[in-house]
């Protein structure tokens, strides 16, 4: 701790952050600023490549259009159908949050954690038969006509459905190496990290070739008998198919980050709580189920908040396997368009050179997504309470 | 005389609600040789699954390298065993052709580049995290907690969208085009997460130690060079690999700051070019994605002690 006092004090503070906060200014803050600026204008792209050379000042071919590129961003999403379409929506999801709220309760009140599933299963019957009673699949139609909401979703839904992949398959494996008797650990170990340790541009390359039509996958299939050589699995035009695959190869290059992380978390409970609860009789289903879980959720809760919001902004591997997967024309979202692919493309692809006030339209994208990750992120800090110790 | 029969014991177990009752499940095994026979099966399940996963983890590595050693460098084959083993002999053919520099595939200038982005950028990134991390941990000023929620705030706004400003700014600054420029993107990029884990690792270390070594004459800058950062080596280690990391295998920024003469590409971009060029030399690619995957795993296989140890710090405590 320094004691320093005063002017002397805020010169180590300036001379220790400058330099942070020079880098961050200008790589994130301008651009922030620079995204918002020109989501109110209808900037494209001939003007944009322009201004490599010139100066910023020379945007004079550039129109304000005021609030024009939000509202076609959320078109079709503030007609009062599409907003009775929310309210069902919402209406539907309202047991999940009545279900958490008694259950919170209940936990807070009694000593021993109560046993809290029957809560969820009730939650999950009654939103179902609510998604039946208040005939949500129509709204979910009418929504679904829009772009934007649909690349978010479908990024949620990515998120949703990855995450117990990657916690499944890093708590079994680290289940076994966290066994005494296991031998060449540092063997196994070793080997399955190498998932994480190789640079991901690689390795998404590799398995692009994997799902190929001619790839490994279908030569196995093909070999093992299940499917013949004429009419091979096509993985890349199918949308599910093309889905699934980008979470197969998801779960293949994070599954050692939660690994590592639960198995040293694992390592540090202490034994003699297991050999309190083998004293009292407990199985091994039951230790692992009363102890080990409940021990675990400090380190993984913000490895998960974490992990679901890099999965959020996935790239690299999503565009350079699918490239947004079987494609439904220009300018439109293709069936595995995450939400920052969907704003490569639009930004980027030669088509949309014709499409007037593209980048304008992008900076709205960009400046919403920046809103709902900081909410994001500003929630994780709660969950996590990063900025105090674990053990409060 | 009868003795009056003893009254049942009113107290049967103890009433407080805080005793856990574990579920009795009866499936306890009743003699010592069935439960090792129960750990001799988990012990055989767990294997079993151990080398289903090794394979599943290492295949796409090892398929890399199959191609790499091919002799004819080709990509598709029908045959099925030709996947898994090297049927056709191995060679040596792709490593030397691409190593060789010929005017298409000039592979060593790419690895100079990566590697003086990549040293940079971590030998960048230390020095701005560890003071950027001592300043938020050591001292105590009003907007401190401003600053942390600042940072992780200012984060959240994915690079990828921020490509063409920074672009902008980088030609603004004469930048555009240079290693430098792409140095600059990538250590500021990669500030807050190394930041926060270098603040969060600070933290745990008591600061009695420093006011000991400040009593004995240090003055503050002396206590921090060395005090405060040889105890959390393990810790600065891992942020200038996470430096590494960003500079040597990231390509989205790298191909939008220096997409063009390709003598000054990175290893990401140029590796990417090869792969959708016209006619794709797979066998130059999968020897130029070994090469390139190999450094990298031994440096994490190397950093993985620290990697325990430098991730949970602030985590789990004990």
């Amino acid at each position: 701790m320094t004691t320093a006092r005063g002017w002397r004090k805020w010169s180590i503070i300036l001379i220790c952050l400058m330099p942070t906060i020079i880098g961050i200014t200008i790589v994130n803050l301008i651009p922030m600023g620079y995204n918002f600026r020109i989501s109110f204008t209808d900037t494209d792209r001939g003007i944009h490549n322009g201004q490599y050379n010139k100066s910023l000042d020379q945007m004079n071919t550039v129109d304000d259009v005021g609030l024009q590129n939000y509202q076609k961003l959320f078109s079709q999403l503030v007609s009062s159908d599409a907003l009775i379409a929310f309210a069902k929506l919402i209406i539907t999801l309202l047991p999940f949050v009545i279900a958490f709220v008694v259950t919170q309760r209940m936990i807070r009140t009694q000593l021993m954690r109560p046993s809290t599933w029957q809560y969820w299963l009730a939650a999950i019957a009654a939103a179902f038969v609510l998604w039946f009673v208040l005939n949500d699949a129509d709204g979910f139609n009418l929504l679904a006509q829009n772009d934007f909401f649909v690349v978010l979703l479908r990024s949620v839904l990515y998120v949703i459905i990855c995450m117990p992949f990657f916690l499944l398959v890093g708590f079994v494996l680290a289940l076994i190496l966290n066994n005494p008797l296991i031998r060449f650990k540092v063997v196994w170990r070793t080997l399955l990290i190498i998932p994480w340790a190789v640079p991901t541009y690689i390795t998404a390359l590799i398995w692009q070739f994997f799902f190929r039509d001619a790839g490994t996958i279908n030569q196995i299939f093909q070999s093992l008998g299940l499917e013949d050589p004429q009419h091979p699995i096509s993985w890349y035009n199918s949308p599910l198919l093309a889905f699934g695959a980008i979470v197969i190869v998801n779960v293949w290059m994070s599954y050692p980050f939660f690994m590592t992380i639960i198995l040293t978390a694992m390592q540090s409970i202490p034994a003699d709580m297991y050999e309190a609860a083998e004293v009292d009789g407990a199985s091994w289903w039951v230790r692992t189920t009363q102890i080990t879980i409940p021990m675990l959720r400090p380190p993984v809760i913000p490895a998960v908040v974490l992990s679901s919001i890099s999965t959020f902004q996935m790239f690299n591997t999503v565009y350079l396997i699918t490239s947004g997967g079987p494609t439904g024309g220009v300018g439109k979202p293709g069936a595995t368009d995450l939400v920052m692919t969907y704003a490569y493309k639009q930004v980027f692809q030669q088509q949309n050179q014709v499409l007037p006030g593209i980048y304008g339209q992008m900076g709205a994208f960009a400046t919403i997504i920046f809103v709902i990750l900081l909410i994001a992120t500003l929630i994780s800090l709660r969950v996590t309470n990063v900025t105090k110790s674990a053990y409060d | 005389m009868t003795t009056t029969p003893q009254t049942a014991s009113t107290v049967s177990a103890p009433s407080i609600a805080a005793v856990p009752a574990i579920p009795r499940i009866v499936t306890k095994p009743a003699t010592i040789i069935q439960r090792r026979r129960n750990q001799r099966v988990g012990l055989i399940i767990s294997y079993i699954i151990l080398v289903i996963a090794v394979i599943f983890a290492v295949y796409p590595v090892y398929f890399a390298l199959l191609v790499a050693v091919r002799p004819n460098g080709q990509l598709l084959t029908n045959n099925l065993i030709e996947q898994f083993l090297p049927v056709t002999g191995i060679s040596l053919n792709s490593f030397t052709t691409m190593i060789a520099n010929t005017k298409d595939h000039t592979f060593l200038p790419w690895l100079g580049n990566s590697l003086f982005v990549a040293a940079s950028t971590a030998f960048a990134s230390v020095i701005l995290c560890t003071s950027a991390a001592f300043a938020l941990s050591r001292i105590k000023f009003t907007g401190r907690n401003a600053v942390l929620i600042l940072f992780l705030a200012i984060q959240s706004f994915p690079a990828l969208l921020a490509l063409a400003p920074i672009t902008i700014l980088l030609t603004q600054i004469g930048l555009y085009k240079s290693l430098v420029g792409l140095i600059l993107a990538y250590s500021a990029g990669s500030l807050v997460f190394s930041t926060w884990n270098l603040k969060g690792y600070f933290d745990t270390i008591p600061v009695e130690i420093e006011e000991a070594a400040l009593i004995d004459g240090c003055n503050t800058l002396q206590s921090f060079f060395q005090v405060l950062l040889p105890l959390s080596l393990p810790a600065v280690a891992l942020t200038a690999f996470f430096g590494f990391l960003a500079g040597w295998g990231e390509y989205v920024l790298a191909s939008a700051i220096i997409p063009a003469p390709t003598s000054l590409q990175t290893l990401p971009v140029a590796l990417h070019d090869l792969s959708i060029s016209r006619s794709v030399p797979w066998g130059l690619f999968a020897a130029g994605s070994t090469m390139v995957a190999i450094p990298t795993m031994l440096a994490f296989l190397w950093m993985q002690r620290n990697l325990q140890s430098g991730l949970t710090a602030g985590g789990v405590k004990g």
